[in-house]
């Protein structure tokens, strides 16, 4: 409901940090947000792509991929996070569904 | 009478946690901040768990589209929250004097003739002569006769 159309998310506090972004299809890329719009298209800076397991394509590998300066299209952007802080753990719940 | 809107009970689910299941299968772990009318959501302390359940992260915040949503998990409590806020609602607004939502007048065939007639001979069939898709949204707030304004310019 402020200045631009009402967004969830305030991308301005991530401008010029890094980013993680999936896209539909199962795309990962990190990058340094330089800018978005309200349609949540993106620029990365220094793009670098997770690549996938080509036998499963829904694991990430360790493998990457540097992409350099993009623009994500907003109607692909399924999820955007800050890099910072960000960690792969150990299972947190202490048994995965009990019921 | 009672209708359970399910951004309502999102909405009343604001700084509970919840569980988002994406279309991917990933799940999502988290506090919701905010949510919208697209069910576009803000998790915080967030963890994320990999279709298969063998990996997790987490991270402290996270943008969700809504429309990669399959679906939510929201604590029980919040449905007697949005039971309460949508009594409280209906007490203050006397029912059966809404003033309507939605479109507005739909003048018969023809259909807004203010606007229809000059364009409609240009524009062919495109459209339709009658003034294209006019508003329409879910909203209906600024009152029926703002109806044609986004036509073609």
């Amino acid at each position: 409901m402020s200045g631009r159309k009402e967004t969830v998310l305030d991308l301005a506090k991530f401008v010029d940090k890094g980013v993680q972004v999936k896209l539909t299809g199962g795309r990962q890329v990190t990058g340094t947000l330089k800018g978005y719009d309200q349609l949540l298209n993106l620029v990365l800076d220094e793009a670098v792509e997770f690549l996938r397991d080509p036998d499963d394509p829904l694991k990430t590998t360790d493998q990457t991929r540097r992409l350099g300066l993009i623009v994500c299209r907003g109607t692909a952007v399924m999820l955007v996070s800050p890099t910072d802080g960000t960690d792969e753990i150990a299972n947190p719940f202490v048994q995965p569904d009990g019921a | 009478m009672s209708n359970l809107l399910p951004l309502s009970l999102l909405k009343t689910a604001q700084g509970h946690p919840m569980l988002v299941e994406l279309k991917n299968g990933e799940t999502y772990n988290g506090h919701l901040v905010n949510c919208d009318t697209w069910m576009n959501i803000h998790l915080r302390e967030v963890i994320c768990t990999s279709k298969d359940g063998d990996r997790f992260w987490r991270m402290p915040e996270c943008y969700i589209r809504g429309n990669t949503i399959k679906y939510l998990r929201v604590p029980d409590e919040v449905i007697d929250k949005v039971q309460e806020e949508t009594k409280s609602r209906s007490d203050r607004k006397p029912p059966g004097v809404g003033r309507g939502r939605g479109r507005g007048r739909e003048d018969g065939p023809g259909g807004r003739p203010a606007k229809g007639i000059g364009r409609g001979l240009e524009d062919g069939g495109s459209k339709g002569a009658g003034g294209g898709r006019g508003k329409g949204g879910p909203g209906g707030k600024g009152s029926g006769n703002r109806g044609g304004g986004r036509g073609r310019g």
